[in-house]
């Protein structure tokens, strides 16, 4: 070992303490704690949620800072003036390092806001106040937890709020010091335990309005950062200024009054949401029963078309049957009169054939038929002398047999008819007459 | 529907989808009877969660309940 020394540790001791004197004096602020008081000093720790310091300040000087009564106490907020300081020991008494206050004030709106600030800025740099925002928050809890005074208008308020809401589930109250500066410990045991419970959905932390010094314990850096951290959604109103906490910088939602946490609590209207299902439950019922009437309606429509489809071809038919009589009249008609014009045209031309040039060459063939027929004229013959053997009806006999037969003939002559006998010659007949 | 909503906000989600469609007339016949079923059963599921914490505000106290959950059980 090539260290200096080895010294007395007496003289060292008092090396030590007289360097840390050396050092600036400075102000510090934090929550007094652990405070014991002895007719010659005070002593307290001075912390925040990072650290501590020991302090001691002689009675004598204490007394002359005039403080009010019970002022200086566990959990209350203070500025001290000093510098670091050494006891070296006695005899009687162990050495000590401490922070030797010269003044003692109780802490300001001015003090906490800064300090405020350094603590909302460390805890965003650290993403804390993003991680509640993030949870889902049920539109119609069923249970919700409550952290708030026993008796108090925030209690209040937010029961009327939710029943405004048409919201009457199950609420568990779990009541803590609120109004107290030094709650917090007490206030993240309360919130901690009920984010334990399953049931529960979401949790309220609600007080009144007051100073930031009142409100203070919702400043506490170790509250802060367990309500950033679970998982079940936490509503935050304290106090009546927006994020003037920093639990309302760490929690899901801030609100202003305990009836905004309400509302935030149970998103959802109730009494609406019962209007609006039943005008759901309507739409749903005129649909189902538009969409089956509509079709019914449909489905009679067509089973009435073949019916209508068969009466309007029969119809149809009965048009198309008429109109074609219609026709096959008018054909006829048509035709008629054009075999009449036929007609015409042929008698016409016939006429203009007989009034012409041929007809005297007809009128001479005429005569010369005329010559000839009347030369094979019976009369003709008759009137050569010849006879004509007739029956009874008239009728010429041109056999003998058929004379036999007739048995009575009459002769016709050219002057005249007279009757004859047939006579039969037994052996047959003679030819003629 | 063979399971019931995850929650009142997802089945107030598809009743409204369920709507809008029949709300369009494009639905045919065998969807829009499907559709009504299921709407019906959402209803009738949101009808029961509001009842849920519609029949009278029930207050518990943490201190209580935790008494209770040190009782040993009977």
């Amino acid at each position: 070992m090539d260290l200096p020394g080895p010294f007395p540790v007496g003289r060292y001791a008092k090396t030590l303490r007289d360097e840390l004197r050396k050092r600036a004096r400075v102000r510090l602020i934090g929550e007094v704690t652990s405070l014991r008081q002895t007719p010659k000093q005070a002593y307290f720790e001075l912390r925040d949620g990072e650290g501590a310091v020991p302090c001691t300040i002689w009675a004598d000087e204490l007394e002359r800072l005039k403080l009010p009564d019970g002022a200086l106490r566990d959990g209350a907020e203070f500025v001290v003036a000093g510098g670091p300081d050494y006891f070296i020991g006695s005899a009687a008494s162990s050495p000590s390092f401490s922070f030797r206050a010269t003044h003692l004030r109780l802490a300001g709106e001015g003090d906490l806001l800064a300090r405020l600030d350094g603590l909302r800025k460390q805890l965003r740099a650290e993403g804390l106040f993003e991680l509640q925002k993030q949870l889902a928050r049920p539109l119609l809890p069923r249970t919700i937890g409550v952290v708030t005074a026993e008796s108090g208008a925030a209690r209040r308020d937010l029961l009327a709020g939710l029943r405004r809401r048409g919201w009457a589930g199950t609420i568990v109250w779990a009541f803590a010091p609120v109004q107290d500066r030094r709650a917090a410990p007490a206030i993240a045991a309360s919130i901690q335990e009920l984010a334990a419970r399953p049931e529960i959905e979401a949790i309220v932390v609600t007080r009144g309005g007051g100073s930031l010094v009142d409100l203070w314990a919702f400043c506490d850096e170790t509250l802060c950062r367990t309500v950033a951290m679970l998982r079940v959604p936490v509503v935050s109103a304290v106090g009546h200024e927006r994020d003037s906490t920093l639990i309302d910088d760490v929690a899901a939602v801030a609100c202003s009054t305990p009836t905004h946490a309400a509302e935030a609590a149970v998103p959802l209207d109730c009494l609406a949401a019962r209007s609006g299902l039943e005008r759901s439950a309507a739409s749903l019922q005129r649909a189902g029963e538009g969409a089956v009437g509509a079709r019914a309606r449909h489905l009679a429509a067509l089973a009435r078309g073949p019916g209508r489809a068969l009466k309007r071809e029969r119809i149809a038919l009965n048009q198309k049957t008429r109109e074609i009589r219609a026709a096959s009249e008018r054909g006829i008609a048509e035709r008629s009169s054009f075999q009449r014009r036929i007609a015409l045209v042929v008698l016409d031309r016939a006429a203009r054939r007989a009034a012409g040039p041929e007809a005297k060459q007809r009128r001479e063939a005429l005569r010369r038929a005329e010559v000839a027929f009347r030369a094979h004229d019976p009369e003709r013959t008759l009137e050569r002398g010849y006879a004509l053997a007739e029956d009874a009806a008239g009728e010429p006999v041109t056999s003998a047999a058929a004379a036999v037969a007739a048995g009575r003939v009459r002769l016709r002559f050219a002057d005249g008819r007279v009757g004859a006998e047939i006579e039969s010659d037994g052996g047959g007949h003679e030819r003629g007459a | 529907m063979s399971e019931g909503p995850e929650s009142y906000e997802s089945a107030v989600e598809r009743l409204e989808q369920i709507i809008d469609r029949l709300d369009s007339g494009q639905a045919g016949l065998r969807e829009t009877l499907d559709l009504c079923r299921e709407g019906r059963e959402l209803v009738t599921y949101c009808a029961a969660e509001l009842d849920a914490v519609g029949e009278g505000l029930q207050e518990l106290r943490l201190d209580e309940l935790a008494a209770k959950l040190e009782q040993p059980a009977e």
